[in-house]
């Protein structure tokens, strides 16, 4: 096991950049999501990793080890593409085996831990069959399988659950959490699906056009996105334009809202839909009409527009009213809930 | 049930043209070859109807028909060889190749085949002959005193065959290897498999089917070379195919003609028939 640090990695071809300059350190036992955008580069740096793509610039380290000028078959990498990959001539055991067979591992071991990986990813019996036999969601746990039995220092996976049905997405991406866990192996996943970067990662790196705009937490991605493209590609946002003035945002149309570590500079004010509390018309925070009110079961969806003629999303909790177009109610902003950013960093 | 009646008839509707050509094309001839296989040569007579095994019995007995049998495999086989050997680096290459170069190498490759192969063969013959381009090269080079002789030979012929049967292998090849998974490659290369082990235990098997109908295209088409061997092997140098020939149009035996036609043709299909059998018993699994 050991940590991945890759340092101003860039790859272009001909004159367009698929990755500009990427830095990322990855902690030992760490499970990465690089998240964007398809056509971002998540799957060029990826690549670059595991040494199939070579970098225009930059420089791949896995734990002490510079494998930048390595070639894939000595970088020690588990890797899961999102076709899954196996080797259709072989049965799941031959699969499974095949990278023991290349670092000459004995024949009785490589039954041990053929069947010991096979039955983490809960394939128990399945060793004989040819892949073809086997569903998606079984031939990427084959694939899972055959990528982790090697002990590889990295594992790797490209959109590994983009060919399953929503369903079974779920149960694998569960799976492959819990594995992930079990076998304390540092992880870099690839994907465009924000629902299964949150669920998974212990840190994202959200991608957009060849760089990282943000690493960071789950939460601290969604509660704090450093700039608009990170706060829209992680959920839903309100936006405004306008200013910082010491603690207080203040809007084109002069609405001010206090604003908690707000960075003077913030031209643009970021608030989650599910951040705004609702109370009735008269109460403390600002004045807003109702526009559109959609009762979803679990809460509403509210469209508001406030007194300087703002919109303002807003999704709230059932708590027993009921919200109707042109009612007037108070849309209350906490401090903590708006985020200052600047825009065309 | 009715419904399947209707699709039945609707398809015997649609191959009975093609059937019609093909009975009276293909069948009816070789009834007739049959026939006429069995019948006696009666030098001044032509041909004496009668129903022996004779001619098949000459064939197989006689030393001067078993070589030119012996020739025409071993010839066979060796340019197959050939073919697959050299073939398959330039289909692979191919099949890797960006989009945008792709047409034009498959143009290359198609090219020779808009060339006929007796102009082919004459080409080759200027290219060998005493005073050909190779042997000047040679003497140029001083690699040779004297022009050697390639004309006439064995290699010649198999050069040749080699050059007719090429495009059609990397062809068959490249059309599979076009088909068979990049990333099967490139998981192979992460599990700790160099370039080479790739080939051979994922690159190799997964191209087998192409490979086996590369080959046998190959092996039929050379075993039924008539232009080739004619015009680079000279008037010593025989195989089958033109055999035949001589026997209907120089000796006027159609009945041993007829027969030496049965000959090939079976030993064709058994050769054919052995290959595809025993590669598809030992690549049951995939
Ligand atoms: N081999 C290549 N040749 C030219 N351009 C490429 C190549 N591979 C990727 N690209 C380009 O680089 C960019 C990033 O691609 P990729 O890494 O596959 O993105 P992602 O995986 O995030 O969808 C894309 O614009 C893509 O067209
Ligand atoms: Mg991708």
């Amino acid at each position: 096991m050991a940590g991945i640090r890759i340092e101003s990695l860039a790859k272009r071809y001909n004159a367009v950049s698929a990755v500009d300059g990427v830095t990322l350190d990855v902690r030992d036992g760490e499970f990465l999501v690089l998240l964007g955008p398809s056509g971002c580069g998540k799957t060029t740096t990826l690549r670059m990793i595991a040494g199939f793509v070579a970098p225009s610039e930059g420089c791949v380290r896995i734990g002490a080890r510079d494998v930048t000028h390595e070639p894939p078959y000595r970088r020690n990498i588990g890797l899961v593409f999102q076709n899954y990959a196996l080797f259709p001539h072989l049965t799941v055991e031959e699969n499974v085996a095949f990278g023991l067979r290349r670092r000459r591992v004995g024949e009785a071991a490589i039954r041990t831990r053929v069947a010991t990986a096979l039955s983490r990813v809960k394939l128990d019996g399945f060793g004989g069959r040819y892949p073809r036999a086997m569903s998606g969601g079984q031939q990427q746990r084959v694939a899972i399988a055959r990528a982790i039995v090697i002990e590889p220092d990295v594992l790797l996976l490209d959109e590994p659950l983009s060919n399953l049905d929503a369903q079974l997405r779920h149960d694998v991406r569960g799976e492959l959490r819990r594995l992930q866990t079990e076998l304390g192996i540092t992880t870099i996943m690839v994907t465009h699906d924000q629902d299964e970067a949150m669920s998974v990662a212990d840190r994202l790196a959200v991608m957009e056009k060849g760089q990282v705009r943000q690493v960071g937490t789950p939460s601290e991605i969604y509660r704090r996105p450093a700039d608009r493209f990170v706060a829209s590609f992680v959920g839903r946002a309100n936006f405004y334009a306008g200013r910082a003035e010491r603690g207080i945002f203040v809007t084109a149309s002069g609405l001010r809202l206090p604003v908690a570590d707000l960075a003077e500079g913030a031209d643009t004010l970021m608030i989650r839909p599910e951040a705004v509390g609702l109370r009735p018309a008269g109460a403390d925070g600002l004045a807003a009409t109702v526009e559109t009110a959609t009762y979803l079961g679990a809460g509403w969806e509210l469209e508001l527009r406030l007194a300087g003629g703002e919109r303002l999303s807003v999704v709230a909790p059932d708590a027993g009213e009921h919200w109707r177009q042109g009612q007037i109610l108070t849309a209350h902003v906490a401090p903590t809930a708006g985020v200052g950013m600047r825009t065309g960093s | 049930m009715s419904a399947a009646t209707t699709e039945q008839r609707r398809f015997a509707t649609l191959l009975a043209p093609a059937t019609v050509i093909v009975v009276a094309g293909l069948v009816l001839p070789l009834l007739l070859m049959a026939r006429y296989s069995l019948n006696r040569f009666e030098p001044g007579q032509f041909m004496v109807e009668a129903l022996t095994f004779g001619n098949y019995v000459k064939i197989i007995s006689d030393p001067y028909y078993r070589r030119i049998a012996v020739t025409t495999v071993t010839m066979a086989f060796t340019a197959t060889a050939i073919c697959l050997v050299v073939g398959f680096p330039v289909a692979s290459a191919i099949a890797r190749a960006p989009a945008r170069w792709k047409t034009a190498l498959l143009l290359l490759v198609i090219l020779p085949l808009f060339v006929g192969n007796a102009v082919r063969a004459a080409g080759w013959m200027v290219a060998l002959g005493q005073k050909g381009l190779l042997n000047w090269i040679l003497l140029r080079l001083g690699i040779v005193s004297e022009p050697a002789a390639f004309m006439y030979t064995w290699g010649a012929v198999c050069a040749g065959i080699v050059s007719v049967n090429l495009p059609y292998v990397v062809l068959t090849l490249q059309s599979v290897l076009e088909g068979t998974e990049k990333s099967a490659v490139d998981a192979a290369q992460s599990l700790g498999a160099t370039p080479f082990t790739t080939w051979r235990l994922v690159t190799l098997p997964l191209a087998m089917p192409g490979v086996v109908a590369a080959g046998l295209l190959s092996f039929i088409l050379a075993m039924n070379a008539y232009a080739t061997p004619v015009l680079l092997g000279g008037p010593t140098f025989q195989m089958m195919a033109p055999s035949v020939a001589d026997q209907v149009l120089q000796q006027s035996n159609w009945p041993l003609g007829a027969a030496l036609a049965f000959t090939l043709t079976a030993i064709t299909l058994i050769l054919t028939a052995t290959v595809s059998f025993t590669l598809a018993r030992t690549h049951a699994g995939a």
